[in-house]
């Protein structure tokens, strides 16, 4: 029998079309293509305006036009896969111009039957319960909370799943071990070069909670030892949590006429989390997370002291060493998302109010707990057009002197996302 | 006259031969509508009140009474993402997320009418007990109260077809008896190896009103899979079952 055909009631149906959907071809092409213009708000006091636009003509708006093209494709031969995802970004503003071309993910990988799998290239391996933070994610580029859903850069490694089914409280066990090298040219971001760090997780589905335990060992970052948790408590109420050990951890700070301080401790950061679906379609996710490796207020004092008197002498005397110190220690440090201790966030959605279907509208904050900023971002999200993404997205920063949006470059940010996605691979028939 | 009373309380007494019958249909409905272990094809169509349509085409396979996975092929923008359910635990895997989360039974993927757990549905007598069967000459009655509080809908009143016995309506009601949303199985047709029954299922809702969705089966066949095929860590790897 080729497949069903249905011509009657109010449904027919092409036969070969639905076919062509379901026909299994040995590679795959597709991807998205998305075109985001931006327009930012500048705060001219703030910290991080200054550090980046001292040597600009001041602005009060800056237009930011970014195009991107994503596409992954991959190629099966029996038991096994080869697979890459890349992206090109190019982005046009006032300021720069700039084409990037990155492969996130390229690996081949080797099923040999659903209890097993073994893959080798470059990965992206995300660990971790959390919605906006994963504390746990030993193995994975930190993810901006402002946009947690984006894909993400992988690492080069080898990877494994063993994968075992059980009877009883205990449904599932799985493991996977993970070797990451970091030499010059092989993962030179993840830490530490001329190094091979070992990393395993452990994944358990025990009385109808997930519960993972994870760690990561080598010379390229320290140790660190976690545990997440991720379980349904009824039908539209669920909770979640992580917890994360980091031995050792070495923290850099910076003080307002320069002076460096290496601060080697202990680390404890952990997260809780509930996801709540009301009778409406109302989502709420809310989490609390502590970062243990963040910066206390005092040292966030510090380095925006810093940026203002590196930018008071280029001012007075066109003297820019403060200024270029402080760059150094923003990348992946100060500069890096939520830097510092205790935060909140929450998103409430709302899926197709007034009965308007694929339309979902939300807001989220996330609070900065230790010096009370805050961001706020409402977007809409359309979907009702096939393969076509509409976000319209705004992102509002506020906060006190010497404070972490407070001192964000802008002040409000207004997007429009169009994302296109496309399926290439009935072009190569 | 001892033996007409006994007659008359045998008569009055609850007779716990129906409700033994009334599950054993609900068994008899369950495997008539699926194969204990399968794997088929579904689209999926949304319908707006004012003709416009989504459409989504999945593969899922099914094993035993609680395990049941999912991927979409198309279109492009949902290509690749996954669903598993366990039980009650249900879990959705986005290609470019990375990691499967956890989603609860009342939300849905694709947006309209179906849920998850219309979309991921488990057997009948997996999460209901049958309360109480009407005979309504061609068509039972079968009045379903879910076993716990985590199902999605608390109560089912299901009109099955005497002779072939699969479901031809169910109305889905909260615990307050609130319709929530009503399911029509038509079409039905033989699949093959012994599989007949109802190819389309439709489906609305006071609460969407003038929406529609509609669910047609194809290529549903038996086919005999692992457990470890119906874990989280499977997930991103359930289109080399195809």
């Amino acid at each position: 029998m080729p497949f069903l055909a249905f011509a009657q009631d109010e449904y027919s149906f092409d036969i070969s079309e639905i076919e062509k959907g379901i026909e299994k071809k040995p590679y795959s092409l597709g991807g998205y293509l998305e075109f985001t213009p931006e327009i930012f708000r500048l705060d001219h006091d703030a910290a991080f305006y200054k550090l980046n636009f001292y040597n600009r003509p001041e602005k009060d708006y800056l237009d930011e036009y970014n195009f991107k093209l994503s596409m992954n494709g991959g190629y099966k031969q029996g038991i096994s896969e080869v697979y890459i995802r890349s992206n090109i970004n190019i982005t046009e503003s006032d300021i720069k111009s700039r084409t990037t071309v990155t492969i996130d993910e390229g690996y081949m990988s080797v099923k040999p039957s659903s209890i097993f799998n073994i893959s080798i290239g470059k990965k992206a391996l995300k660990w971790g319960k959390g919605y906006a933070w994963n504390p746990v994610a030993f193995v994975a580029r930190p993810k901006n909370p402002d946009d947690p859903d984006l894909a993400l850069e992988g690492y080069i490694m080898a990877s494994a799943d063993y994968i075992k089914s059980l009877a009883g409280p205990l449904q599932t066990i799985s493991v996977t071990p993970v070797v990451i090298p970091v030499y010059e040219h092989v993962n030179s971001e993840f830490g530490e070069r001329d190094n091979t760090n070992y990393a395993c997780k452990l994944y358990l589905l025990l009385y109808d909670t997930d519960i993972d335990f994870m760690f990561l060992k080598g010379n390229s970052k320290s140790d660190r030892f976690g545990t997440d948790f991720s379980r349904n408590m009824t039908s539209n109420f669920e909770i979640h949590g992580e917890f994360a050990y980091i031995d050792d951890i070495t923290k850099k700070t910076i003080d307002s006429v320069g002076n460096k301080t290496q601060t080697i401790y202990d680390a404890k950061s952990y997260l809780l989390g509930i996801r709540y679906l009301t009778e409406s379609d109302t989502t709420f996710i809310c989490e609390y997370y502590r970062n243990g490796t963040g910066f206390t207020g005092e040292e966030m004092e510090g380095f925006f002291g810093l940026v203002d008197n590196g930018y008071n002498s280029y001012v007075s005397s066109s003297d820019e060493t403060l200024l270029n110190t402080a760059n150094t220690m923003t990348e992946g440090n100060y500069g890096r998302p939520n830097p510092m201790r205790d935060y909140m966030y929450l998103r409430i959605s709302q899926k197709e109010p007034f009965d308007i279907l694929y339309l979902t509208p939300s807001i989220t904050g996330i609070y900065n707990i230790n010096d009370k900023s805050y961001s706020f971002s409402p977007e809409i999200l359309y979907t009702g057009i096939t393969n076509l993404e509409l976000r319209l997205k705004a992102g509002f920063l506020a906060g006190p002197d010497n404070s972490e949006f407070g001192e964000k470059q802008n002040d409000y940010r207004i997007e429009l996302r169009a994302r296109y996605y496309f399926d290439a691979a009935n072009l190569l028939d | 006259m001892r033996k007409i009373i006994i007659a008359v309380l045998l008569l009055l007494l609850p007779s716990p031969a129906l409700a033994v019958d009334g599950n054993s249909l609900l068994l008899q409905v369950d495997r008539n509508l699926n194969p204990d272990s399968y794997e088929s094809y579904k689209k999926l169509i949304n319908i707006e009140p004012n003709g416009k349509k989504k459409e989504f085409i999945l593969f899922t396979v099914k094993k035993g009474k609680d395990k049941v996975a999912a991927m979409f092929l198309s279109p492009a923008s949902e290509k690749g993402r996954s669903t598993l359910r366990l039980g009650e635990n249900m879990w959705l895997y986005i290609p470019n997320v990375g990691k499967p989360i956890r989603i609860t039974s009342l939300q849905s993927v694709v947006g309209g009418v179906f849920n998850n757990s219309d979309i991921l549905r488990l057997d009948y007598t997996s999460e209901y007990n049958v309360e109480k069967v009407e005979d309504i000459g061609g068509e039972y009655i079968l009045h379903l109260k879910a076993k716990t509080k985590t199902v999605a809908y608390d109560r089912l009143k299901m009109w099955a077809n005497k002779e072939k016995l699969v479901p031809v309506r169910i109305e889905c009601l909260t615990e307050t008896s609130m319709l929530v949303k009503t399911i029509y199985f038509k079409n039905v047709k033989d699949f093959g190896g012994g599989i007949v029954r109802p190819a389309v299922i439709e489906t609305d809702s006071p609460l969407y009103k003038g929406y529609k969705s509609v669910m047609i089966f194809a290529k549903m066949k038996e086919r005999k899979l692992d457990d470890e095929v119906f874990t989280m860590t499977f997930m991103p790897n359930l289109d080399s079952l195809r």
